[in-house]
């Protein structure tokens, strides 16, 4: 007969035994079976695993696309610092001795590795070669090109030393004009910094979005199987248990998604490959895409399965708390 | 382990019904009982506090001498495997085979699948319905149907089986069938507590009776 003795707290834990000990056997089989499970559910939904990859892709796609515009044009920055120079444009009117000593003068500074002239005679052959204006350039009797010269500065100067140097050489007698060649590093560096920045901003915007779709489509998958749902409380099934399939689809959105955001990415890349190289070209860079790998791959579909697990445990926590059977 | 008392349990619906007052009762281990009353009396609510799906507003519920309405929550999966339960309206999964429906409460445990066969038939052929393994329930009959949910109530082989309505929809001699079941998993050592309000069953049956009027305990007889 029943015990008839208070009941305390300590009692707060049944002593029914699991009706079959729990086993990594067991816990392998359930998990193939509900991984089968899940795979079948979502090819048989193909038209909307197809939707909510696509969604996920285009979430994950954009500011993974973006991610490695910043790490490439990091990258040609960093190379750009190993070299940087400077270009002297001379009066028209400056003396060859004049040129001479500007060149002397730069030689014997240490910030400087070498010194090539350009004559206004060589510059105007080369433009002739280059511009196609060879013709316009016939009616105009004298060389409005001017002497210039290219300084090629040491390694790792720092912008403000650079443009110190820049300074002192503007005074020289006989130089125009100083371009410090770091204009469009600095134009580099501050697109870099705001794609930086873009990228961030999106990638948490559309990580959320990411997370809300699965989320969403989980949502959807409960309640296709709540009679299902139902019964598998009835029978003791555990939370975990019954969240597990929703976990999977989750992942398997996610994943799918990461690949299509990936597929995405290098398809863009190959779109604008050749008007990039040009563009690239036109400023003596070459065009060599970094981070597009296996890793990159690798991540994507981490973090699409990531953000999938996400969604997929916020649409079902909720949902089989308050499940009610009756 | 399988006997079960209510001591003075009441349940009060946050509508202000109270569907049981006060109620104490016991079932002794390896019982058989019929609990009756008019419908709304309290049966379903009852059966639902023994599985723990509701707690009782004021009292204790002990099963195997642990008061499962102080059960905490990472045990009440397990109390129920160890609990069959069979409805009026059956709960089989339309989409799935007689054996699936039989094998859903074995799966969730991981068992092997030799041994989930080997149960599930045990089980199909204590309801005789063995050759139906391969059928989906919407073809079966209604007897039939109840007799599957009985099998996956009895396929963990529970210590306890409770039964709301669970001849409901049957006539009078199907009735008697699934009756004849329920008696041959207690001369197993089965606590079995069956609801029904079918009184013509029950006094064909000639077993304890406890009974309930508006939430509240009539008496206890035969
Ligand atoms: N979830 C609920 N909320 C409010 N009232 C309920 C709920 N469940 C049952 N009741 C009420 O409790 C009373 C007992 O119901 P129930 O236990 O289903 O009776 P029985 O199974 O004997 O027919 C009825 O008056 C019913 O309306
Ligand atoms: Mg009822």
């Amino acid at each position: 007969m029943i015990a008839n003795r208070p009941i305390g707290k300590s009692l707060n834990k049944g002593p029914w035994p699991s009706p079959v000990s729990i086993t990594i056997g067991g816990f392998i089989r359930v998990h193939y079976r509900v991984a089968k499970e899940s795979f079948f559910y979502v090819s048989s939904h193909l038209g909307t695993s197809l939707l909510v990859w696509l969604l996920i892709g285009i979430a994950l796609g954009l500011p993974a696309g973006l991610y490695l515009l910043e790490r490439n044009l990091g990258a040609m920055s960093e190379d750009w610092q190993g070299k940087p120079g400077i270009s002297l444009y001379f009066e028209l009117s400056a003396s060859d001795e004049a040129i001479e000593a500007v060149a002397q003068r730069l030689r014997q500074d240490v910030r400087v590795r070498a010194v090539s002239l350009v004559s206004s005679a060589r510059a105007l052959e080369e433009f002739k070669a280059y511009s196609g204006l060879a013709d316009a350039l016939a009616v105009i009797e004298y060389n409005p090109l001017p002497n210039s010269m290219r300084a090629v500065l040491a390694d790792g100067l720092e912008p403000l030393q650079l443009e110190l140097l820049s300074v002192s050489l503007t005074d020289l007698p006989g130089v125009q004009e100083v371009v410090v060649e770091k204009t469009w590093l600095e134009r580099v560096t501050a697109i870099t910094e705001l794609i930086s920045r873009l990228g961030f901003m999106l990638a948490v915007l559309f990580g959320v979005a990411a997370i809300l779709v699965t989320s969403t489509s989980v949502r959807l998958a409960i309640e296709s199987r709540l009679d299902e749902l139902k019964v598998l409380k009835l029978v003791g099934a555990t939370s975990a248990y019954m969240r597990r399939p929703f976990l999977y689809f989750g992942l398997s959105y996610g994943m799918g998604g990461g690949v299509i955001g990936a597929m995405l990415v290098s398809i863009n890349i190959s779109l604008v490959e050749e008007p990039l190289a040009e563009f690239l070209g036109s400023y003596g860079g070459s065009l060599n895409i970094i981070g597009l790998d296996y890793l990159f791959v690798a991540g994507m579909l981490g973090i699409g399965g990531f953000l999938g697990i996400v969604g997929a445990l916020m649409a079902s926590r909720q949902r089989l708390a308050d499940l009610q059977v009756d | 382990m399988s006997e079960i008392e209510l001591r003075n349990v009441t349940r009060r619906f946050d509508s202000g019904i109270e569907a049981l007052g006060n109620v104490s009762v016991s079932f002794a281990s390896g019982s058989m009982t019929f609990l009756t009353g008019h419908s709304g009396a309290g049966k379903s609510t009852l059966l639902k506090i023994l599985l723990r799906l509701d707690v009782p507003t004021r009292g204790q519920v002990l099963v195997g001498g642990v008061d499962i309405s102080r059960l905490a929550e990472k045990y009440i999966p397990l109390f129920r495997q160890n609990i069959g339960v069979v409805f009026q309206d059956h709960h089989l999964l339309d989409g799935r085979t007689v054996f699936e429906n039989v094998a859903l409460p074995l799966r969730l445990v991981g068992m092997s699948e030799r041994d989930i066969e080997r149960r599930v038939r045990a089980a199909l052929s204590r309801v005789s319905l063995l050759a139906k393994e391969r059928q989906f329930p919407p073809v079966l009959s209604t007897g039939e149907q109840q007799r599957v949910g009985i099998a996956r109530a009895v396929v963990n082989r529970p210590k306890i089986l409770l039964a709301d309505e669970p001849t409901g929809n049957l006539d009078p001699e199907l009735s008697k069938d699934i009756m004849d079941l329920f008696e041959q998993f207690k001369q197993v050592g089965t606590t079995v507590i069956i609801a029904s309000h079918d009184r013509e069953l029950i006094n064909t049956m000639g077993i304890p009776i406890v009974e309930l009027e508006q939430g509240h305990l009539l008496g206890a007889g035969i």
